[in-house]
């Protein structure tokens, strides 16, 4: 280190010294302490980030009344500010659910996020009411329901009838579960919910256990 | 006329004092009088001075719409939100308003068309090259934030489009492995496109961007100045200097290049100014048709499409279906195969098989090309060990680093010569291709799937074939340049 | 500079693909070209039918009622014939119907119509062809809850509410071959069955009349802002040609 005296700067008032190990201790430790109160400092703006207590207070459970729904129609409800189906399906629809059954990529929803009492291909507590959160697992874009089946959706010959997403065009059918080489990786989400009576729905809370 | 020189001398004395306190008069000569240019800047060397123009557009045009807009998403009191709502007001009721607003909207699609082609030029006479990287790197920061600067300000007149925009490019984050769905959380503020997540991206898109913007474009200039500029020859003028050290070739760039620049402005204002008044939607590409409907968070539009200056990197994303990681990976195969060929440094080539295995298991796991069923499969904090990485993942790496890409050109491109008028057929037609790519892969994001050309030609296969193009022009460019059969360049710049 | 020729040739090529009318997919719309016109005399009757047939559901909340004396009305005629439920001019034209009612009563909350014709545009056609066509497109369809269904907006929550001034149409259905040997029943077209106050061709120039108010609204000074196009290309054509000169007033000594 002292070999390179050359390149120490110096004038009338100063002189460098370059090997003063006091001065490097020092200098390392005033990094070190600065650094730390400069992370310390940077958490509160990076947790500002975060949803606030408001938008975690929001995701209230809301209650439906299904009594007015017909077969073979759906309605959505907000929760939890996205939107939720609830499809009434009849006799034909749900029997597609069978015939779609080879073209899915997840026909057992074994990696889908359902609640444990959602079972089976109609994924219903009750096979004639389906539920779900109508966004695309893919990048979140709300599907278009589809429920005319064949040729004349204009999807193709096979449609069995479900839904399709105008953002990448990933297929759904009947119970929400997605087509093989789509998109989305998996089939709809379906949200906690209950059934308070035959014709009132609960959505965002479940009995445990049920 | 003694007056005028009393006049004179009465500014010398003050410029003189000015000098003394601020380098006024040295930074004018460095970057403007006695900065040499190469005389033959042809139409291309118009837009870097046209992009400047256009930052200066939508920083005044944004400070005016700021006075008036409010990033409300709260509905008012005819159940519309107020954000949007302020927008309208600004259109109808702020006197002035909507030409501001017009200005502003139009600039952003003109800022992208002007510094595409401003890269274009990059790309057709080498100016990424040795010694300027560091201008070509600076050059994609200020892409980037352009890009960020869009995509925040799109949001902010809460339309349909805004609002499922956001929706789908924050979702993309969710992607990333372990982190994502926490990530995309983080980056909304809230479980969904809300109000928290319009007030931040307000704040990035009129303070924290801009000052970024602004930073990287000072640099981007001190850069270029440092260092000189290119010419269509490709050819460095400071190799011929007279004798007081002015390079032969070169021209002061006040006054010759301010009058022409001067000129290419009122060309270009010309055409702004007829969209601007005539045609302020830009046949729904510059203000999309689906965001005059504010936005509704339970339905997404029957056709939703990015603004047209997003549309080739948000085709390559959608291309990239678990159908089209085959491809992609015999791609990487070979690119690390040649890889491992041309270069004898013993951890390079590690470095290459470990990417060819590496991308294997990433985009298939432990299957055989995804069409087996996977071997055993065990999950770590979300990752399935056995399946790979979703497609999703993929299409948004592949999004990412298509853009990316441009800023490896510099040590990508080893041809012997800089401009495209010396170099051989081989780079022309690949160059060709890319261009045709990268058009086609623009018209087919704006479509939605499904989409065919003449109603014939199907649009899935052909942006499969573009993104392979896209990025063979990149992988290859290390060979395919050196192959190229070049001409000599010249001693000097060809002038008339 | 001949590779730039050829770029910018199959740049052009692209461009006029795109432009061309593509062999449209069975579910793009045809749309009838509407008659826009900017005359006062359209625009005051447009404002009226639209004061009269829509304003009971749908607002323009973005729309001064003041505006309307740059279509040829004075305040005092637009405080008698126009303002039902506000006293003050400098009011927007928003509706009393609250948005809660709405959605229940039509299942989805009737929009705001003063943006419409700019939302309304697509690949098929401007918004006005769209609002054109769709306001003379409702039949009569009993399995819908209001009676009523679209050709252009399929399952439509809005009744029609013109009917009065159209009659009744009915929808002619045809069998046909879909090209891959299946039948698709579609819809042929409709005729009027119930005629009503107007003949077909004084109800189209109604209708073109609410369009052309409704194009005219979505924004007020779109007229204003073409007539002033004009004069900035002029002056930044006259601009060009004086940079023109200077640069090659500077540039004779470049050599």
């Amino acid at each position: 280190m002292s070999n390179d005296k050359q390149d120490v700067p110096g004038g009338a008032s100063f002189s460098c010294s370059c090997a003063d190990t006091n001065r490097r201790q020092l200098l390392a430790a005033t990094a070190v302490v600065g650094g730390a109160v400069g992370v310390g400092t940077a958490v509160p703006f990076v947790a500002s980030f975060l949803p606030s207590e408001r938008a975690k207070a929001a995701g209230a459970p809301v209650e439906v009344d299904i009594s007015r729904l017909q077969p073979g129609e759906m309605m959505t409800v907000e929760w939890r500010g996205k939107p939720v189906w609830i499809v009434r399906r009849n006799k034909e629809m749900l029997e597609s659910l069978k015939k779609s059954e080879t073209m899915l990529a997840d026909p057992g929803s074994s990696r889908s996020d359902q609640p444990s009492y959602i079972k089976g291909m109609a994924r219903a507590i009750k096979d004639e009411y389906f539920v779900c959160v109508g966004i695309c697992t893919h990048l979140g874009c709300s599907p278009t329901a589809k429920f005319v089946p064949g040729a004349e959706s204009g999807i193709g010959d096979d449609w069995p009838g479900g839904f399709l997403c105008p953002c990448h065009g990933s297929r759904f059918d009947l119970s929400g579960r997605v087509f093989k080489s789509m998109p989305a990786p998996d089939n709809l989400v379906i949200p906690p919910h209950t059934y308070l009576s035959d014709t009132r729905l609960i959505i965002g809370e479940d009995t445990k256990g049920a | 006329m003694s007056q005028i020189n009393a006049l004179v001398d009465k500014g010398k004395e003050v410029l003189g004092w000015v000098d003394e306190r601020f380098p006024l008069s040295s930074l004018y000569k460095e970057h403007l009088a006695e900065y040499y240019a190469p005389k033959n800047f042809n139409f291309w060397y118009f837009f870097g001075s046209l992009a400047l123009l256009v930052l200066v557009n939508q920083i005044v045009t944004g400070i005016f719409l700021v006075m008036h807009y409010k990033p409300d998403a709260s509905m008012n009191g005819a159940g519309i939100p107020v954000a949007f709502a302020s927008v309208e007001y600004i259109m109808r009721d702020v006197p002035g308003g909507s030409f501001i607003r017009y200005l502003h909207s139009t600039g952003a699609s003109a800022f992208f068309i002007v510094v595409y082609l401003h890269m274009f030029r990059g790309l057709l006479y080498g100016s990424y090259r040795k010694p300027r990287e560091l201008v070509w790197l600076f050059g994609m920061g200020i892409f980037l934030c352009l890009m960020g600067e869009a995509f925040f300000g799109y949001l902010l007149p809460w339309g349909q489009m805004s609002g499922w925009g956001a929706q789908v490019i924050v979702n993309l984050f969710s992607a990333v492995p372990v982190i994502g769905p926490d990530l995309s959380v983080f980056i909304r503020g809230d479980f969904v496109v809300s109000d928290a997540t319009l007030n931040r991206f307000f704040a990035f898109h009129v303070i924290a961007i801009p000052l970024v913007l602004l930073g990287l474009v000072s640099a981007h200039l001190i850069a270029l100045h440092e260092v000189g500029s290119n010419n269509p020859d490709g050819v460095e003028i400071k190799k011929k200097k007279d004798a007081r050290g002015i390079p032969i070739d070169g021209i002061p760039f006040h006054p010759y290049y301010t009058v022409k620049d001067i000129f290419g402005v009122s060309i270009f204002l010309i055409i702004f100014a007829a969209v601007v008044f005539f045609a302020p939607e830009g046949g729904g590409y510059f203000l999309e048709f689906n965001n005059f409907v504010p936005y509704d968070p339970m339905k997404t539009p029957p056709h939703i499409a990015p603004v047209w200056y997003f549309t080739p990197f948000y085709s390559m994303l959608r291309a990239t279906t678990s159908d089209f990681l085959p491809a992609l990976w015999a791609l990487v195969v070979v690119v690390a195969g040649l890889s491992f060929v041309s270069c004898k440094n013993v951890w390079v080539r590690r470095l290459c098989a470990l990417v060819a295995v590496g991308t294997y298991w990433g985009f298939f796991g432990l299957t055989v090309f995804g069409k087996t069923p996977a071997l055993f499969d065990f999950d770590l904090l979300g990752v399935h060990f056995g399946k790979g990485l979703d497609a999703k993942f993929w299409g948004v790496a592949m999004m990412g680093g298509s853009v990316l890409l441009f800023a490896f050109l510099p040590w990508l491109d080893q041809s012997p010569v800089k401009s495209i008028r010396y170099k051989g057929g081989l780079y022309k037609t690949i160059l060709s291709l890319f261009v045709v790519s990268f058009i086609l892969l623009g018209i087919l994001g704006t479509k939605a799937p499904g989409y065919a050309f003449f109603g014939v030609i199907p649009g899935e296969p052909v942006a499969a074939v573009c993104t392979l193009i896209y990025l063979c022009f990149f992988a290859f460019m290390p060979w395919y340049s050196r192959l190229d059969k070049t001409k000599p360049e010249p001693e000097r710049v060809t002038w008339k | 500079m001949k590779l730039l020729n050829k770029l910018l040739c199959v740049a052009a090529l692209l461009g006029a693909a795109l432009g061309t009318p593509l062999a449209q997919a069975a579910t793009e719309l045809k749309l009838d070209k509407a008659p826009v016109s900017f005359s006062n005399a359209s625009l005051q009757n447009g404002a009226k039918l639209f004061v009269n047939y829509c304003m009971g559901c749908h607002g323009a909340s973005f729309l001064r009622y003041n505006r309307l004396t740059q279509i040829g009305l004075t305040e005092q005629q637009i405080k008698d014939n126009l303002m039902f439920s506000t006293d003050k001019v400098g009011e927007q034209m928003k509706i009393a119907l609250r948005r809660e009612d709405a959605k229940q009563w039509f299942g989805v909350a009737p929009p705001d119509l003063t943006l419409v014709a700019r939302a309304r545009a697509s690949e098929s056609g401007t918004g006005a062809d769209w609002l054109y066509t769709y306001l003379r497109s409702f039949y009569r369809d009993d399995t819908r809850p209001t009676g009523w269904n679209n050709v252009v907006f399929p399952n439509v929550g809005m009744p029609h509410a013109l009917w009065s001034l159209q009659g009744e149409q009915e929808a002619r259905l045809v069998t046909k071959d879909d090209g891959h040997g299946k039948k698709v029943t579609e819809i042929e077209k409709l005729e009027v069955v119930k005629p009503g106050l107007l003949m077909p061709e004084e109800y189209d120039a109604q209708v073109a009349d609410l369009v052309s108010f409704l194009v005219w609204m979505g924004e007020p000074s779109q007229e204003t802002r073409r007539g002033l196009g004009w004069i900035v290309l002029a002056a930044l054509g006259v601009l060009a040609v004086l940079a023109y000169l200077l640069k090659h007033a500077y540039w004779k000594d470049v050599h």
